[in-house]
């Protein structure tokens, strides 16, 4: 409750204005449509009498109800526009926000959560805050203005004739209440039933050729049938609950009418009530059906976005990465050196990264070897403070790297990765990232090698990639994802084994490009990580990983003479280089 | 239009036989209707016999009756009422079960070539969101809409016979309020479909900046990617706030119709030129009527927008069953097969428009002979094994097995004595039971266990606790990629297939695992009649005939040794290290 509070007051109360008045429109509304059955009840005693003077008592009533009639429609259009805005502005500022503190959550967060539940969470629940703030608001609004003012009235006229209305009506709200609660039980197990549906189909589908080779199909048909079954049993459920207890209260109602006609018809033959006054409790008992029936999707409203608020906390309270403030300057390439670094992930026993030491000066090339799982990348992702470091273990020019600004220090940075991220944008705005003014992407395109493969696409650089850049081939994807990194201006360049999925005359020809960016007059530091050997012959030092642990250091030429993964390595692949021909 | 409603009716039609074993479910709100209609018609009325009658002139007597008969008449009202809703949900439930089901097994019958196609997800969707429409439209739409109208028009007649001048000055409203709402409509329907727009075009945004958040934080670019998300955002905000005024309004003007009716009324009762005497128990009939007109309008575009998706849903239900794609099942054969092939000048393209992949393949396979086929990729060699099973008709030349020509042949009978071993690992999501015997009532325990232990994954089925029992995540996620290549090969083997189609895995796995797996395809290699597509030494050196294919055709044959002896393709191919990973 105190949570749901904090939310009215960070981002409803914004909008109170809005509120304000839409309360005053809506106690409006309700004002005259609680003042039409009363000009009614007049009128209606007007009309047994048949005197000139009832004529003009009668006409005076037409024009009061015809003027309230069309003043309603005015007021009530105002007063649900005045409450339903803010319940979009709500949500609007709510996913705004939110998206902009996901995208400050470090890696460490991205590895809990994924991105199915993150993206449930910006929509769907925010969709609840959303129509509590709307829609929900008005309701309350609504329904206690509606019952103080009908109640109100009804007193007046007859407060026994009232409670034979409540009564009837209240036993029907409980019911159609507990038939809510229980219709969204079912709701949520029927789209749990619908998604092992897809989840058939769909594994079927994956594996239709496996499915068939075995004369599988009757086995999976009838999996499908279980499911199915279970399906159309909620379904007929559910449509129980629909057909009977949801319009419980049109037949309370009903029930209510006739408790009129019972006690009220006796009463205005004794006299106690005029028959305008019996004709003006009618109108009242249709006037709050239909709040009421919205009183009961309004509790379920109230609780599931209850959930969805405390939903939305656990990733409001994450925090972001905000450990360091020292600025890092951009324009020099920067030392780096490792005393004793071990790294592991959160739910790993066995570190990934045991015990690093060693320095690099500024402007070097490092080259980094070893197999798959050696922690090549891991180390990467430290240098980058995707992971952080424990402290007191990486310094860049001397000052440890937690003790930077993040934003500055990755400035400083341009990364490619081996399993590269593009965007369903164009190749271009892959690229620059939305730097557009820098000059020489034509220049980029070449040094990644890019060229010959736009001019093939149908709109060259303007082509758009397709989500996750299913337009381009493997290759093609990581020299896009090479040229956005070498478009930055940058002092530390890291290349996460970009060269995999490229052939061996387009591997030549990008080392080549990468040696040139160590020639400039401004030499940023080259990380180069590769498990073919023959890409790092250019590197000034490399080091060998395997099993997190450094297990050898040196430049190519003196890794190449001393037995070791590198010279096993080395031997290997160049007598593949020497025998084009594959197998695979 | 007029096109449109024939392929409306003509989809009806298509949909009959899925329906037409609940048709008494679809018909008994048919027969519910009078009653319900009726009741409806004659609450209004009590009320005004009731207070004209009764109350008015303080006559008593007959009133409890009065009021008895409309209590009966509003619990009737809504008996009626909701066992006619329960009939059609419960009818429109199985209609959809059953068409859910048939469109599966359709899906499943249709030949390999049909899948190559089509992504997966987008087939799904016909099985899952639009047969989900089409309940919609079965349980809210088609039939209520009929009643609806029965209603409007009772109703009409109802307040015509009662009082035909007040009615018929009632009617004023009506156009009006026609015009209204259609103009309301007309803009809502736009802005809904803006709203759906934007709002899908905010959320695939979300999604792929969360599945790239590494490259937006690397690249510093989380300001401008913010700035877009608010730009995206605000245009779905922006038709969500204009819709709200549509619907704000529509929702108003009926509310404030009925008032300015009920005005009417007292207006037409002051005028003398149409005699207009009304009582008050016609007033309050009227409105009572008029409440009843109100709701099946408001209700009317809602339920048209149902029955237009379901027809949308419908017309690619049935593009999907009416695309016979399936395989020609064949004759069967007359004795057992025992899995001999013959391969003949075997010539075949994928499509018409494309070249030759395969171009005069001629080989046999006998009974118990292990055959490898190598070569660079796309030299044909996967071709030719899936054309051994039967994935693709429309090839020229032969391939016989056991004297029969395969396009010939019973496909389920093809299919359970030639059996495919595919390089990527297919397991569902079920027990590890399940993934081996593939619900196959032939295959007993005793199968599996000896399969199981051929291919040495017994022990690590040993391990878990629940052991055959244990249910493995979406696509095998809880085990490693060679645990998930042994699975597969336990559930060709408990098969019991006469010939097995084996494309070996270039997936690099531990030394162990790969032990592991060399030993299971010995095993494999030693039992049965095997086509290997071989990647692996020990493999083709236990091949008793090498096929080395290049360009679609088989450039040399032999074994192992007099193929290396010979020093042509293959020596070069062994001596690269047969496409092992470096």
């Amino acid at each position: 409750m105190i949570r749901l509070l904090r939310f009215f007051r960070e981002y409803s109360f914004l909008y109170w204005r809005w509120y304000a008045a839409g309360v005053v429109f809506l106690w409006a509304t309700n004002w005259l449509a609680v003042q039409i059955p009363l000009e009614l009840a007049t009128a209606v005693d007007a009309l047994r009498e048949g005197t000139e003077q009832a004529t003009k008592i009668l006409f005076r009533a037409a024009k009061i109800i015809g003027a309230m009639g069309a003043a309603i429609i005015g007021v009530r259009t105002l007063s649900r526009v005045l409450f339903f805005t803010p319940g979009r502005l709500v949500e609007y500022q709510l996913k705004n926000d939110l998206f902009a503190h996901m995208m400050a959550l470090p890696a460490s967060f991205y590895a809990r959560w994924t991105t199915g539940d993150l993206i449930s969470r910006a929509s769907n629940d925010i969709t609840y805050l959303r129509v509590l703030a709307g829609f929900g608001a008005l309701q309350i609004v609504n329904v206690t203005v509606a019952l103080v003012l009908a109640g109100d009235k009804m007193l007046d006229l007859s407060p026994d004739l009232t409670l034979v209305v409540a009564v009837p009506i209240g036993c029907c709200l409980v019911l159609v209440q507990i038939g809510i609660q229980r219709l969204f039980t079912l709701t949520r197990r029927q789209q749990e039933q619908l998604a092992d549906i897809s989840d058939h189909v769909l594994a079927s589908l994956q594996g239709i050729r496996t499915l068939q080779g075995f004369n599988a199909e009757p086995a999976f048909e009838a999996r499908l049938e279980v499911h199915n079954d279970d399906w159309l049993a909620t379904h007929v459920q559910l449509a129980r609950i629909r057909a009977f207890v949801l319009p419980l209260l049109m037949l309370a109602g009903g029930l209510a009418i006739w408790g009129l006609l019972s006690f009220g018809g006796p009463m205005v033959a004794r006299g106690e009530l005029s028959i305008g006054e019996f004709v003006a409790f009618t109108t009242y008992v249709a006037y709050l059906v239909p709040p009421l029936r919205s009183l009961g999707w309004l509790l379920s409203v109230l609780q599931r976005a209850l959930t969805s608020l405390e939903r939305l906390e656990e990733l409001r309270c994450e925090e972001p990465d905000r450990l360091g403030q020292a600025p890092s300057p951009r324009g020099q390439a920067p030392a780096f050196e490792l005393r004793g670094l071990s790294f592991s992930y959160p739910d790993d026993i066995e570190p990934t990264l045991s015990d690093l030491s060693f320095s690099i000066p500024a402007g070097s090339t490092v080259g980094i070897f070893g197999r798959t799982g050696s922690g090549k990348s891991t180390l990467l992702k430290v240098l980058t403070r995707e992971w952080n470091p424990p402290p007191g273990t990486l310094f860049v020019d001397g000052t440890d790297v937690l003790d930077l600004d993040l934003d500055s220090w990755r400035q400083r940075l341009a990364v490619a990765s081996q399993v590269p991220f593009l965007f369903s944008e164009t190749v271009a705005d892959n690229i620059s990232m939305g730097v557009k003014d820098s000059p020489g992407l034509e220049a980029v395109l070449e040094r990644a090698a890019l060229t010959k493969d736009l001019a093939a696409l149908p709109k060259g650089k303007d082509t758009l990639v397709g989500e996750r850049g299913v337009m381009l081939s493997g290759g093609q994807r990581q020299r896009v994802a090479l040229a956005r990194a070498l478009y930055r201006d940058f002092d530390v360049l890291v290349l996460d084994d970009v060269l995999s999925a490229v052939d061996h005359d387009t591997e030549q020809r990008l080392i080549l490009a990468l040696a040139a960016v160590g020639q400039g007059q401004h030499r940023p530091t080259l990380w180069l990580v590769s498990n073919r050997a023959a890409a790092l012959t250019h590197a000034d030092t490399v080091l060998v990983l395997a099993e997190g642990r450094l297990v050898d250091q040196g430049t190519h030429a003196e890794l190449i003479t001393r037995p070791g993964p590198y010279q096993a390595a080395w031997l290997h692949q160049r007598v593949k280089q020497e025998q084009p021909a594959e197998v695979t | 239009m007029a096109q449109e409603q024939e392929s409306a009716w003509a989809l009806g039609k298509k949909l009959w036989p899925y329906a037409r074993e609940d048709a008494w479910l679809f018909g008994l709100p048919l027969l519910l209707t009078p009653l319900a209609m009726a009741l409806a018609l004659l609450e209004p009325w009590l009320l005004k016999v009731a207070i004209d009658d009764h109350i008015t002139p303080g006559r008593l007597e007959g009133l409890g009756t009065l009021a008895l008969a409309y209590l009966a008449a509003v619990v009737l009202s809504y008996g009626s009422h909701a066992l006619y809703q329960l009939a059609l949900a419960i009818a429109g439930g199985r209609t959809i079960r059953r068409l859910r089901q048939a469109i599966f097994a359709h899906l499943l019958c249709l030949r390999p070539a049909f899948f190559d196609r089509r992504p997966a997800g987008a087939l799904l969707t016909r099985a899952t969101s639009d047969v989900e429409s089409l309940g919609d439209a079965l349980t809210h739409g088609v039939v209520t809409i009929v009643l609806d109208m029965m209603m409007v028009v009772g109703v009409l007649a109802a307040m015509l016979w009662l009082d035909w001048r007040l009615a018929l000055v009632l009617c004023a409203v009506g156009p009006p309020l026609a015009i209204v709402l259609s103009v309301c409509r007309r803009a809502l329907r736009n802005y809904y479909l803006r709203i759906r727009e934007t709002l899908s075009t905010v959320n695939a945004f979300l999604a792929e900046r969360l599945n790239g958040v590494r490259v937006v934080q690397l690249f510093n670019h989380q300001a401008p990617a913010h700035a877009r998300f608010v730009s995206l955002n605000q245009d779905y905000r922006d038709a969500a706030v204009r819709s709200n005024v549509f619907d704000a309004f529509m929702y108003a003007a009926v509310d404030g119709t009925a008032s300015i009716c009920v005005a009417l009324m007292l207006w037409y009762a002051t005028t003398d030129w149409v005699g207009g005497a009304i009582s008050a128990g016609l007033l309050v009939a009227f409105v009572e009527y008029l409440d009843k007109l109100f709701k099946p309008l408001r209700e009317f575009s809602g339920k048209v927008a149902i029955i237009q998706r379901a027809v949308a849903a419908l017309v690619k239900i049935f593009g999907l069953l009416d695309h016979q794609e399936q395989v020609v099942p064949g004759e069967k054969p007359r004795s057992p097969l025992i899995g001999r092939f013959e391969v003949e000048d075997l010539v075949f393209r994928y499509r018409a428009e494309n070249d030759d992949v395969l171009r005069g393949v001629s080989f046999q396979v006998n009974p118990g002979e292990v055959v490898a086929l190598v070569g660079p990729t796309g030299c044909g060699k996967t071709t030719v094994a899936r054309l051994l099973t039967r994935a693709y008709d429309g090839y020229k030349g032969h391939i016989r097995l056991d004297g029969h020509e395969l396009s010939e042949l019973d496909i389920h009978e093809i299919r359970s004595t030639v059996s495919m071993v595919y390089q990527d690992v297919h397991l569902y999501p079920d027990t590890i039971r399940f993934n081996v015997d593939l619900g196959n009532p032939a295959v007993g325990d005793e199968q599996r266990a000896e399969a199981a232990a051929l291919v040495h994954v017994q022990p690590f089925i040993d391990e878990l606790s629940d052991g055959w029992e244990h249910r493995l995540r979406e696509r095998g996620s809880n085990l490693s990629v060679g645990q998930g290549q042994l699975l597969t090969f336990a559930r060709t083997l408990a098969h019991s297939p006469k010939v097995v189609i084996l494309d070996e895995a270039t997936a690099s796995v531990d030394s162990v695992t790969e032990a592991l797996i060399q030993g299971a395809i010995a095993n494999i290699l030693s039992r049965k009649t095997v086509i290997v597509i071989a990647h692996r030494l020990s493999t083709v050196t236990a091949a008793d005939r090498i096929l080395v294919m290049d360009a679609g055709r088989i450039v040399e044959r032999g074994t192992h040794q007099q193929l290396l002896d010979q020093g042509g393709r293959y020596a070069n191919l062994v001596r690269s290290g047969l496409g092992r990973e470096a």
